[in-house]
């Protein structure tokens, strides 16, 4: 078989500008799924039944429909149903934060829940608010429990973003097909483009296992 | 408030779990400075009272006012209470997270806003007083589990209250460590703190408390100075639970129970 990896060499600088955006999209993306995940786990833990309902379907509805779909609905649905355009990258974005916020939520919620009662018992007893025993004991425990789950979010988000491809965002993926589709070099542009995932995805797996390892709450 | 007043006082107090009467009309009265000691059966009710006397749990019925306070009324007048009450839980439920002694300063400086000087120093001579001085600086997951609830009494105490509440302190203790988490309530009880102890440590009550409150099936069976209860109840029940226990009031004063 006759190989050519110069035409992964030569165009170098596109595989960095992919792997840029890419990495881009991700910490964007969680950046606000965090604090969306958060702020949809308080909504769906709230003693109001109307907002535990309301979140549990924004919730239900990103977690059980492909992200796939939620990306082309946003980019081809918001635009004809309701005026609003948005660019691709800004697309993305809201699609994937709109999906990784339903996941994290539900992972905080589980966290959070699974504080026994004690602890909130135990707060309480000191004369905090339930606000204060939330924010200094019961999430701080929560959030160290649930770093792992957190972790494999963010590692399933990083090699998700390949799919905003299809709304011709210029991230890692669609550049490479491009390139693929210009150079007819399928083997060497997709073994080149899983190097990258893998080298970039590998190293952020490792990090969070150790910050797992170095600051677990052990009781 | 005169001096004689309760500084707790507890009426009628009802509780139920479903169809589970845990509180079936229960009264106390607490003065300063008093010991009072809650025995019986598990189940009977006792630590139930005790978080409904902090409003961890809600009543069904009955009042609860501390210093003249009605502790049920809303959110706020707990939490000003629980400001002056302390608790111990038989789990001991220190923060796992925080040092020992932020464990302790976490109160003075959420709640009374105390600064972390302030807070660091009341801490640190708390901690000298329950022994654990060198233990600051660790996790709760490094210490036993009696020196867990040395903490954990560190913490209530921070809170400078009028009233500490043990619910069963000795319960989840290995047998070697319950003397010393007795040694530091006998302590605090010999400083004229004011506590409400549910325990199944006959012989601290026997010695420590100025009254015992015997509990059967939700209900307040018999009240009196730990020489009555446990040297001559008046109460079948107690004396059947006592029994249950192996105390036979041996240690105390065979005479009188043999003229019975």
């Amino acid at each position: 078989m006759n190989l050519q990896w110069n035409v992964v060499f030569d165009n170098w600088r596109i595989f960095l500008d992919g792997a840029l955006m890419t990495v881009f999209l991700t910490v964007t993306t969680m950046a606000l799924a965090l604090p969306g995940g958060l702020l949809l786990a308080f909504l769906r833990l709230s003693p109001y039944r109307a907002v535990r309902l309301a979140a549990t379907c924004f919730v239900e509805f990103f977690r059980a429909t492909p992200l796939l779909l939620q990306i082309y609905w946003v980019y081809y649905v918001l635009p004809a149903a309701f005026g609003i355009q948005l660019d691709a990258i800004t697309t993305a974005i809201l699609g994937l934060t709109c999906n990784i916020s339903a996941f994290n939520s539900e992972t905080f919620r589980a966290g959070i829940l699974s504080i026994r009662k004690g602890q909130w018992n135990a707060g309480l007893a000191l004369g905090m608010s339930k606000g204060q025993v939330m924010g200094r004991i019961v999430l701080p425990q929560a959030v160290m429990r649930v770093l792992p789950a957190l972790a494999s979010t963010w590692v399933s988000l990083f090699k998700d973003t390949s799919l905003v491809a299809i709304i011709s965002v210029p991230e890692l993926s669609y550049v490479s097909l491009r390139l693929r589709a210009e150079s007819y070099r399928i083997l060497e542009v997709l073994t080149a483009v899983a190097v990258i995932y893998w080298l970039l995805g590998y190293p952020q797996a490792k990090l969070v296992d150790w910050i797992h390892r170095r600051w677990k709450i052990v009781e | 408030m005169t001096a004689d007043a309760p500084i707790l006082s507890a009426r009628d107090v009802r509780k139920r779990y479903g169809d589970v009467v845990a509180l079936d009309g229960v009264s106390l009265e607490v003065r300063r400075g008093e010991v009072v000691c809650l025995i019986g059966p598990s189940g009977s009710g006792k630590s139930t009272l005790l978080r409904c006397l902090n409003a961890l749990e809600a009543v069904d019925g009955g009042t609860v006012a501390f210093e003249g306070r009605d502790i049920h009324a809303g959110a706020d007048d707990a939490r000003l209470v629980r400001r002056r009450m302390g608790m111990v839980f038989q789990n001991f439920e220190l923060f796992p997270h925080l040092t020992v002694l932020r464990n302790v300063t976490i109160g003075p400086t959420t709640v009374l806003k105390l600064g972390t000087g302030a807070a660091d120093a009341r801490a640190t001579a708390l901690l000298a007083k329950v022994g654990l001085a060198d233990k600051a600086a660790v996790h709760p997951a490094a210490l036993s589990g009696g020196q867990q609830q040395r903490v954990a009494i560190a913490r209530a105490l921070a809170m400078e209250p009028a009233l500490m509440l043990f619910d069963e302190p000795t319960s989840a203790l290995d047998p070697e460590t319950i003397g010393e988490v007795l040694a530091v309530m006998k302590g605090l009880a010999d400083d004229g703190m004011t506590m409400v102890v549910v325990t199944h440590e006959m012989d601290f009550a026997r010695r420590v408390a100025d009254r015992v409150v015997v509990f059967d099936r939700g209900r307040v069976i018999e009240v009196g100075p730990p020489k009555q209860i446990f040297e001559a109840p008046h109460a079948t029940r107690t004396r059947d639970f006592l029994s249950h226990l192996g105390w036979h009031g041996e240690s105390i004063d065979i005479g009188i129970k043999e003229k019975k």
